[in-house]
């Protein structure tokens, strides 16, 4: 074996950090980049049409077809799941509540995402956020990992110590610890839920992604910049806004049954701006009150005018 | 040594099993933390999935079921018997047949202590471990010195109980210890691994890693460290007495156990005896040498069955064969038996000695309940404090449950009376809401096992914002991670809009936490999560605990008045 210098060893160990984080990430982000050029932005919104007094198991139902027909609504997922890929499926998995408080998403959207990204060819899919209570209590009661599980995804919980800084290059968060298995993945898609929040007024695609990084509260302080920041670095390919049941007060934890809508609705896209401000008429909010969707917009991560790029479906 | 074929002899039993009750004590001990998969619940009507045990507490508890000096301590301090502790009496009919055979075959703190003496006093120095020495007495004079006291409510002797001691040291200090080593190093490995050619070391290590995070320490999915502050000066106590075994092997055992002297009592004479064949005897004093409790003084000397464990090694040492256990009706005059001597004096000495030591604990205002220690925030199903003392053993099975770590033992916020009790500290972890393991576990009842119903209604602390630090307060900018995090289901905090006026004298609109204290039940998760990690903005303290209506300034009612539930 030949000797190594301590500089050697310095110089190859910097290097080799380097090697497992940039090109996934600089790929990842060229990637994205040349699809906002080329496929022009496409969304579906399925809504549903059938009875409305529906109980538990048929609004399960409900929700697997709602999420079937939006996907087939933008095109199916063959175009975004390369064979043999490997899938993160980003969920809003915040809250330690179970799935008819809606404080996580629909388990039943999620277990469907999954099928299909295997139906299109994936090799692998893994599940994961970041939540703020006890994950594995969390990951649990939103009933994600039971549904997750029983249809061969693996489960991530993200270890904190396993979080990699980054320069993300936003305009005011640049050095943040990221999770290198979401950078990692072939694909991610990201599954967040409509919900009242405190301090954003509303928690939809472009917040969901905040359970990809660490060192979160400080966000708080300038949720429009931060959230842009965010969004520009994960390069959103596609995302499904889940809106079966909505937390319409008390967000982002809500608790009561009170604060639950039961809407049926879900719509499916590339365009996170689009599907925010299709979600902020879902919660009954103005464009304008949701200043991250605004910032968003103006930075050129997409448009406001959802109804130019998207189609609705009536599912029974 | 000799290359005979190796025989089963008793003492190779006895061994084996030590060797499985020290596995089990371990196994159980990593065993009492939650599993987040079992468990639904009710709670104003709506099902909940709540953590539960890995295991049923009782099994849990299992050493400490049928630990009589816990049973004894309890049962004069607080004046009740946990039917479940009724187990112990199996220990002392156990005890008064064969003599002290839980110090010699099943302790786990003894175990340790065989083992410890045997690696620390090597195979040269293993000769004439048997010196009989006085100071054996010491742990008779412990026992009546702090049972006395205990007449008086004093709880202090669970303290010295072995299988305490071995619970706490384990749960706050060695366990601790091995977790956090074995997570930095692969956390190491996993950021910086350079790798040797094409072989990656951490290939073979994050398995390892993952594998031991999940299954050993519990801890997948709920990343945080076994962080106990106050485990410094337990281990430091603990590795003590490890150490001390290299001047006297089974040092704990033999000098301060006070189990074991409790035990010792009720082996004054055991149905089962030590009998020596005169004829074949040769005086050689093998068997001495070789005892773990120094109960044989000499050759041809009678044997000590209030000192003697039960190991065995004295019949496996002996060449002749000349030494056997045999049971026989015991005689209350039997001139091959000898007593420990324990002096009239030396009883009163102790006893008053006891008295004025608990005196001493006692004087502060806080022990005489006349001012209460923000800091002290009690698990919720805590007694009220006297009450808390004459249970609590201070083992550490709450703290080793806690799902969040934020059950730390004392050092000085109970007095000493209380030392190394348990207390909520939120900056290190929270009181789920969800979660009512403590008083599961709790072997003396010393925390009540509340339903979750009876804990959402349980107040164990009040929250309040420090103004001066707080964001939307002090620097007029936008913050609301207390109020989002808030588990109670209509917000124990709230903001309101309150317009505010920059540097420049521009008017700006920002939200502004308070809290209720009408609903506030102390659980401290505002305090874990506030932006600011040296100090919290937001601090929880004991006030307003529903166990002492003394400590409420808040006029709202007691628990049971209290609109939850």
């Amino acid at each position: 074996m030949e000797k190594y210098s301590r500089r050697d060893f310095l110089a190859r160990s910097a290097a080799g950090a380097m090697a497992l984080t940039s090109p996934a990430l600089i790929g990842k982000s060229l990637l994205a980049a040349e699809n906002a050029k080329t496929k022009s932005a496409k969304m579906a919104i399925a809504k549903w049409a059938g009875p409305k007094k529906l109980d538990v198991s048929q609004i399960s139902k409900a929700a697997v077809k709602l999420t079937e027909q939006a996907i087939q609504g933008i095109g199916g997922l063959k175009q975004f799941v390369t064979k043999g890929a490997v899938v993160w499926i980003k969920p809003n998995i915040g809250w330690d509540r179970t799935p008819e408080l809606a404080a996580n998403t629909n388990p039943d959207v999620v277990a469907t995402l999954i099928r299909l990204c295997f139906d299109a060819g994936a090799k692998t899919v893994r599940v994961g956020d970041n939540p703020c209570q006890i994950a594995a209590k969390t990951y649990v009661s939103s009933g994600i990992a039971p549904a997750a599980e029983k249809l061969g995804a693996e489960i991530v919980y993200l270890d904190t110590s396993r979080f990699k800084e980054i320069d993300i290059k936003g305009e005011l968060i640049k050095k943040i610890p990221v999770f290198p298995g979401i950078m990692e993945a072939d694909l991610v898609i990201n599954v967040p839920i409509i919900k009242h929040h405190m301090m954003s007024t509303a928690t939809m695609c472009m917040k969901n992604y905040m359970g990809v990084i660490n060192n979160r509260p400080t966000i708080h302080q300038n949720f429009a910049v931060c959230l842009t920041d965010l969004t520009r670095f994960m390069a959103p390919q596609i995302s499904v806004l889940d809106a079966v049941r909505i937390m319409t007060g008390h967000g982002p934890v809500g608790g009561s049954l009170d604060d639950v809508e039961l809407k049926l609705t879900l719509a499916a896209g590339t365009d996170v701006i689009a599907l925010d401000s299709w979600g902020a008429g879902v919660l009954g909010k103005t464009i304008e009150e949701l200043p991250f969707i605004t910032k968003g917009a103006s930075e050129g991560l997409g448009t406001t005018d959802y109804k130019s790029i998207s189609k609705e479906i009536a599912v029974s | 040594m000799s290359k005979k074929k190796p025989k089963i002899t008793a003492a190779g039993i006895r061994r084996v099993v030590q060797i499985l009750f020290l596995i089990a004590f371990f196994a159980l001990l990593l065993l009492t933390r939650f599993e987040p998969t079992s468990g639904s619940t009710s709670v104003g009507g709506e099902t909940v999935i709540t953590p539960a045990l890995q295991a049923p507490a009782p099994i849990l508890k299992l050493f400490f079921i049928f630990d009589p000096l816990i049973t004894v301590v309890t049962a004069l301090t607080a004046h009740e018997v946990p039917r479940i502790a009724l187990f112990s009496i199996v220990t002392i009919v156990v005890t008064m047949l064969l003599g002290r055979v839980f110090c010699g075959w099943i302790c786990p703190m003894g175990t340790i202590q065989a083992i410890a003496g045997r690696l620390l006093r090597g195979r040269k120095k293993r000769r004439n471990i048997g010196t009989w020495s006085r100071w054996q007495l010491a742990k008779y004079y412990i026992l009546v010195g702090l049972l006395i006291p205990a007449l008086f409510g004093l709880h202090f002797i669970c303290m010295f109980d072995p299988l305490v001691l071995l619970t706490r040291s384990s749960t706050t200090a060695l366990l601790p210890a091995i977790q956090i080593a074995s997570k930095d190093t692969s956390t190491i490995l996993y950021h910086t691994d350079p790798g040797i050619g094409p072989l990656r070391i951490d290939k073979v290590v994050e398995p390892t890693y993952q594998f031991a995070n999940k299954y050993i320490f519990g801890l997948e999915g709920v990343d945080h460290n076994w962080v106990y502050p106050g485990g410094g000066l337990i281990l430091l106590i603990f590795a003590a007495i490890v150490a001390l075994n290299a001047f006297r092997p089974r040092f704990w055992c033999r000098y301060i156990c006070p189990l074991g002297a409790l035990l010792g009592l009720f082996s004054w004479r055991p149905f089962l005896k030590r009998k020596v064949n005169t004829e074949t005897c040769t005086h050689c004093d093998l068997c001495g040498m070789s005892c773990h409790g120094a109960a044989a003084v000499g050759p041809g000397e009678a044997w000590k069955p209030m000192e003697c464990l039960g190991c065995m090694d004295c019949t496996e040492s002996c060449k002749q064969e000349s030494l056997t256990f045999e049971f026989s009706l015991p005689k209350r005059k039997d001139p091959a038996i000898k007593s420990v001597n324990l002096s009239r004096r030396g009883i009163i000495t102790a006893g008053v000695s006891g008295l004025t030591a608990m005196a001493a604990m006692r004087i502060s205002p806080q022990s005489r309940g006349e001012s209460y220690n923000p800091a002290l925030i009690r698990p919720p199903g805590a007694r009220p404090e006297r009450e808390f003392l004459k249970r609590c053993t201070s083992c550490g099975l709450c703290i080793k449950a806690c799902p969040t770590g934020g059950l730390q033992p004392t050092l000085t916020e109970a007095g000493l009376e209380g030392l190394w009790t348990p207390m909520l500290v939120p900056s290190i972890g929270y009181c789920d809401y969800m979660c009512n393991l403590c008083g599961q576990v709790c072997p003396t009842g010393a925390i009540t096992e509340l339903t979750l119903e009876e804990k959402h209604a349980t107040r164990i602390g009040l929250a309040a914002f420090d103004v001066r630090r707080c964001l939307p307060y002090a620097y007029g900018r936008n913050c609301m991670v207390c109020e989002e995090h808030c588990p109670i289901p209509d917000k124990a905090i709230y903001c309101l809009d309150v317009d505010v006026k920059d540097r420049n004298g521009q008017v700006k609109t920002i939200k502004r936490p308070f809290v209720d204290p009408t609903k506030c039940t102390g659980c401290g998760l505002c305090e874990n999560v506030c932006p600011y990690n040296d100090r919290a903005a937001i601090r929880v303290a004991s006030a307003n605990e529903s166990r002492h209506p003394d400590n409420q300034p808040i006029l709202g009612g007691d628990s049971m008045g209290y609109p939850y539930g």
